[in-house]
């Protein structure tokens, strides 16, 4: 069987496959499945058989986890979701994050309110991880705009980094059996502390499994005009970590803004990094005219990549998880907007081609060449 | 006493398929126990997991709405039906 590229989108309206040939010449989509229900992760793993995952927060009937093992031509729901203890006193809102463990069935999910679960099962069962979800620190961690959000896993050995909003990033080095707090250099706009030991508002943090020691974190940025307590606090929104995440520095500096979400490292270079900066105030793309801009040097520098993308009129808002990256020779960049465009950008982001322009809104998008 | 319990048509899978369910409950709490004990997969979607009445799932008692009335400590008597419904919400 030829290898293929699956981009899963999940959307406001249900998750929508799309798939392609390694040439990455045409996409034919599927879907929507879980059709009407918001889907805020998707998952492949493309060890063994291929699956995909899909969280489906339904408002009104709470999250389900949906599952295909045909390449999203069919999604079933699992046996069950995450569920937080009867005596816990939390109630699971959302699903933002599912990860692949490392054994064929293992899963590793991130929900709101803000806490981790793992699968032994593919799915069908879940046990809520206490290291993190009982954190001495858990019950003052604050929502942000869209909730409070578990929303990055990180794993390389026993090192696993958690992303919070608002909560900050959480460090194990012990496999997710304890975490600590590890926000040296990550700075928050939103208390008179600048630098709190936690709290901070991290929108998305990305990683080499060829380089562990270097980090990459989109924080909530656009504190520089701020006048309060604590005063301006420039340049927090992008930052680097070279020592596991354990001290931050900003990488923001010639950015048009250091608002933004997604955060994509290069499948083959540690160097290379992806931002899609907005602006703090509006969270939309900087003059309507949106781009992606790309350091190949650990972020020292930057450069603007539209060609192809809208000049003029366009103020869409990409999530922090509506941009994903394949891992092909030549890897395509893929993007998804609020306004249900999903766009590819060719030879690492140098040429974008819009190959969806109305799909409901999109939340997520992730690939994989299976 | 034995009441209806009227399953709407998106929470039929969890059911088996079925519109209705007999049980024997004397109040709303009671009822949503009994659905605990006997289809906890359709019970998950009726209730969180701190037992709370989901923010969009409204329960009627033939035809009034349970928060009209004693919320789930609501009386129930023989030939009661005790309607599930989403709530009706646009976007």
């Amino acid at each position: 069987m030829p290898e293929r590229v699956i981009v899963s989108i999940g959307t406001k309206k249900g998750v929508f496959v799309a798939q392609a040939s390694k040439t990455r010449g045409s996409f034919a989509l599927r879907g929507p499945f879980g059709s009407g229900v918001a889907v805020y992760s998707t998952l492949i793993d493309p060890r063994g058989k291929p699956t995909l995952y899909a969280s489906s927060c339904n408002a009104f009937f709470g999250m389900k986890v949906l599952k295909s093992t045909d390449l999203g031509k069919s999604f079933k729901e699992t046996k069950s979701a995450p569920t937080f203890p009867k005596d816990d006193g939390r109630a699971l809102a959302n699903i933002w994050s599912l990860e692949a463990g490392d054994g064929k069935n293992d899963l590793w999910c991130g929900v709101e309110p803000a806490s981790l679960f793992r699968s032994s099962d593919g799915g069908d069962s879940w046990e809520m991880v206490p290291g993190i979800s009982n954190h001495e620190h858990s019950r003052k961690w604050q929502p942000g705009a869209g909730g409070l959000c578990m929303h990055t896993i990180l794993r390389h050995g026993n090192r696993v980094h958690i992303g919070i909003s608002t909560g900050g990033h959480y460090l194990s080095e012990d496999g997710g059996r304890t975490f600590k707090a590890s926000n040296k250099g990550v700075g928050a706009g939103f208390t008179p502390d600048p630098y709190p030991e936690f709290g901070q508002c991290v929108h998305k943090i990305a990683g080499h499994p060829d380089a562990p020691g270097r980090l990459y974190m989109q924080n909530h940025g656009g504190w520089a005009e701020w006048d309060g307590p604590g005063g301006r606090r420039p340049g927090i929104g992008v930052l680097r970590s070279d020592d596991h995440g354990r001290t931050w520095r900003s990488i923001a500096k010639g950015l048009p803004s250091d608002f933004g979400f997604p955060m994509v490292v290069h499948p083959h270079d540690p160097e290379t990094a992806y931002v899609a900066p907005l602006v703090p105030a509006t969270r939309t793309c900087p003059d309507g005219s949106p781009a992606i801009w790309r350091t190949e040097n650990g972020g020292d520098s930057w450069k603007r990549l539209a060609k192809g993308l809208p000049k003029k009129d366009s103020y869409f808002t990409i999530l922090r998880d509506a941009m994903d990256v394949d891992y092909l020779k030549s890897p395509a960049l893929y993007l998804g907007t609020t306004t249900g465009q999903l766009w590819i950008g060719r030879d690492g982001g140098e040429k974008w081609d819009c190959l969806f322009d109305s799909l409901p809104p999109i939340n997520c998008v992730k690939v994989a060449v299976v | 006493m034995s009441i209806t319990v009227y399953v709407p048509p998106p929470l039929r899978v969890y059911c088996g398929r079925a519109s209705e369910i007999s049980l024997s409950a004397s109040t709303v709490r009671a009822a949503l126990e009994e659905l605990e004990r006997s289809h906890p997969s359709l019970y998950i979607n009726i209730c969180d997991e701190t037992g709370k009445v989901r923010r969009h799932v409204n329960l009627f008692v033939n035809t009034s709405h349970v928060r009209d009335r004693d919320g789930l400590d609501t009386a129930l008597a023989p030939g009661d039906v005790l309607t599930i419904l989403p709530a009706v919400s646009g976007g």
